[in-house]
């Protein structure tokens, strides 16, 4: 009790070395928090951009389709069905598609397209398709009109009003064919996909194809996607996992979760070469305000007082200092955090031009998540605690007589 | 030759009268040893007995701040016995040796040396927290103390705020708070003007001969010499001279 009240008076009264120290020590976790959340919101920001852009947060599949995403891998899909997976718990939206590969024709041109079936009122709830409509309008919930992606179009030379042909294999290799008109154009971000998309009616594919009552997949989103795992054990449970196969969207999103996790950990060695960088601060500052006080320790000592009890004041009075630094640290980054968690910040100019070639909204929101926090505080104290060696060893290993010469 | 052997039947005698509380035997400390060997003391024999008011003198590199340092456990000695109260202080291991001084010695020294983030009574206060002294008893002592050495308005005042004089004033509480057996002052008045070192000797003296505290300091100053009551000269780590006035 007395070393606490002796250790908080010291740093107390020397002010100027206190507040040097915590200075660094809150630029250390500042920085930190700063950057991880802003790597942490990327990353859920590409996340939630996929989810909400295609995968939905879980995808339903006959059991095997996802390895061979052929038709006859198609699933039927009827009431039953959408009444147990609407009543599962946690399960927010569903849209049924079904997708499959045909080749297009509109005058002396063809191209190979994917023809997209789906319900166009649930698939602008989950992917706001219709805000994608750059010509023409969006999809009727019946009839055979449908949405043609701009680089198709400008290949073919489509605008809306024209009917294209469509031609390909259907369920059980029944040959498909079908003319339809174009309803509206629309522009997706991803090139690749922007140049072979066609949106249309659930049932008109499900007829195109010979495929009555039949999808290729159901993607659900969640009310609670933390709680995802929870959801695809219920689902298998009350579905059956022999049946279907059940995906969550980072099992879907393999690769591109896999390059996602090398970037955070591309970003985890600049943090740990800010660590090390203010880590040196930190310690330049300790063996400073050390080596200024080595007289006080020799006067000290040598009136009476045990190296051991000298060590420890000096890790308590470094503690106070660190907890200090922190908690400033946290509470003025904390704030910065939430605002731009809230207001993401708008990328300009080259920048913003690749993030939308990728189809990616130019956003960059910063993360607040207790676990990143949490973790940046321990690894600070435990630099503040690393450098209490240096003071530690100069108090074990003081020579009074030299130390009051200084 | 014949001195050296004069001042050790003189401090035979001493020994046989009892009553020191330090007893010196065949001291020696040489520095650099394994190059040029300095021979800071030179196997010096020496007793104080309680009570005792008394200067140590000579030419500047004689020896007094070694001798100081030693007999206050601050440094150890190339050879030799520190026998204080029983104890062969030269033996004992630093965690002992740190106790021993919170316990027996007070300091006071050349150039104060007081804590600077205290204020004059946490200064004072801080040997008896060391010991473990109750708050309402470390109160009234420091106060008492503060009092004695005319300082009882400064109190609250960090060193930084305070003249030399009161520094050492302070200084002087402060070895005091813990109750030693004596007190060691390596040229307390150095750093002093000379009213404030009159000023200090005059508390000193007082306190020596109204509570019979033991002083043991060294000096350049005549002024400072001519107040001693036991004068003993060091030349080249060698005791050449030690006289008692009454
Ligand atoms: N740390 C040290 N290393 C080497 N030699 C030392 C050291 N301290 C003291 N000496 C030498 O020991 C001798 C005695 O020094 P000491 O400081 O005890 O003298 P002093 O009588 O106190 O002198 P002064 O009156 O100048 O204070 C001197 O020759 C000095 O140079
Ligand atoms: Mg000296």
């Amino acid at each position: 009790m007395n070393d606490i009240r002796l250790a908080w008076r010291n740093i107390w009264r020397n002010k100027r070395r206190t507040l040097l120290t915590a200075a660094s020590i809150f630029l250390a976790i500042f920085l930190a928090l700063i950057v991880r959340s802003l790597q942490t919101g990327w990353f859920d920001h590409l996340i939630s951009i996929s989810i909400q852009s295609y995968t939905g947060h879980i995808q339903i599949h006959k059991k095997g389709y996802w390895d061979d995403r052929d038709i006859n891998n198609s699933m039927p899909f009827n009431d039953s069905l959408t009444a147990v997976i609407k009543a599962t718990n946690n399960v927010d939206k569903t849209v049924p598609r079904l997708e499959y590969f045909a080749l297009s024709s509109y005058g002396k041109q063809t191209k190979a397209v994917m023809i997209s079936g789906t319900n166009p009122v649930r698939e602008d709830a989950l992917t706001h398709l219709s805000r994608k409509v750059i010509k023409g309008r969006y999809l009727d919930s019946s009839g055979n009109g449908i949405l043609v992606s701009q680089g198709l179009a400008s290949f073919l030379d489509l605008t809306p009003g024209d009917t294209v042909v469509f031609l390909g294999q259907g369920y059980h290799g029944i040959s498909a064919a079908g003319k339809f008109p174009v309803a509206g154009i629309i522009h997706i971000p991803s090139p690749q996909l922007d140049n072979q998309m066609i949106y249309m009616n659930l049932t008109t594919a499900q007829y195109f194809f010979n495929a009555q009552d039949r999808i290729t997949s159901l993607s659900i989103t969640l009310v609670n996607p933390d709680e995802i795992n929870a959801t695809v054990a219920s689902l298998r449970s009350k579905i059956g996992g022999e049946k279907y196969e059940i995906m969550r969207w980072d099992e879907m999103m393999g690769e591109v979760m896999q390059a996602l996790k090398a970037k955070i950990g591309g970003g985890k060695i600049i943090i740990a070469i800010l660590y090390m960088i203010v880590g040196f601060g930190i310690f330049g500052t300790v063996v400073m305000m050390t080596t200024e006080r080595t007289k006080e320790f020799g006067v000290m000592v040598s009136v009476g007082m045990q190296k051991t009890r000298l060590a420890f004041i000096l890790v308590l009075e470094m503690i106070f200092i660190g907890l200090t630094g922190i908690l400033s640290g946290v509470v003025t980054a904390l704030p910065i955090m939430v605002y731009f968690h809230l207001y993401p910040i708008h990328l300009w100019g080259g920048m913003a031009q690749a993030f939308i070639s990728f189809g990616i909204e130019p956003l960059m929101p910063l993360a607040i998540k207790p676990g990143f926090i949490i973790s940046n505080i321990i690894s600070v104290l435990i630099i503040v605690l690393l450098t209490c060696i240096y003071p530690i060893r100069k108090a074990f290993t003081l020579r009074i007589v030299e130390s009051l010469h200084k | 030759m014949t001195n050296d052997l004069i001042y050790n039947d003189l401090r035979l005698m001493t020994n046989i009268n009892g009553m020191n509380i330090i007893e010196i035997r065949n001291l020696t400390k040489v520095y650099d040893a394994k190059t040029i060997p300095v021979y800071a003391l030179n196997g010096v024999d020496l007793a104080f007995r309680e009570g005792e008011f008394t200067c140590i003198v000579g030419p500047s590199g004689s020896g007094k701040t070694t001798m100081l340092n030693l007999v206050g456990g601050l440094d150890s000695p190339t050879g030799g016995e520190i026998v204080i109260d029983n104890t062969d202080i030269t033996g004992l291991k630093s965690r002992m040796l740190i106790d021993f001084r919170l316990r027996n010695i007070g300091f006071v020294f050349q150039s104060f040396n007081l804590i600077p983030v205290l204020t004059a009574k946490e200064n004072v206060e801080f040997i008896m927290q060391l010991q473990g002294v109750n708050k309402e008893q470390r109160d009234k002592r420091t106060l008492e103390l503060l009092d004695s050495v005319g300082l009882s308005d400064k109190i609250n005042v960090r060193p930084n705020k305070l003249s030399g004089g009161q520094q050492q004033r302070v200084a002087v509480a402060r070895a005091l708070a813990s109750k030693p057996k004596f007190i060691l002052a390596d040229e307390p008045t150095a750093n002093l003007d000379s009213k404030s070192a009159e000023n200090l000797l005059e508390i000193m003296e007082i306190l020596n001969r109204e509570e019979n505290i033991t002083f043991i300091f060294s000096t350049h100053d005549p002024r400072v010499v001519a107040k001693a009551r036991r004068v003993i000269t060091l030349e080249d780590g060698k005791i050449v001279g030690d006289i008692s006035k009454n």
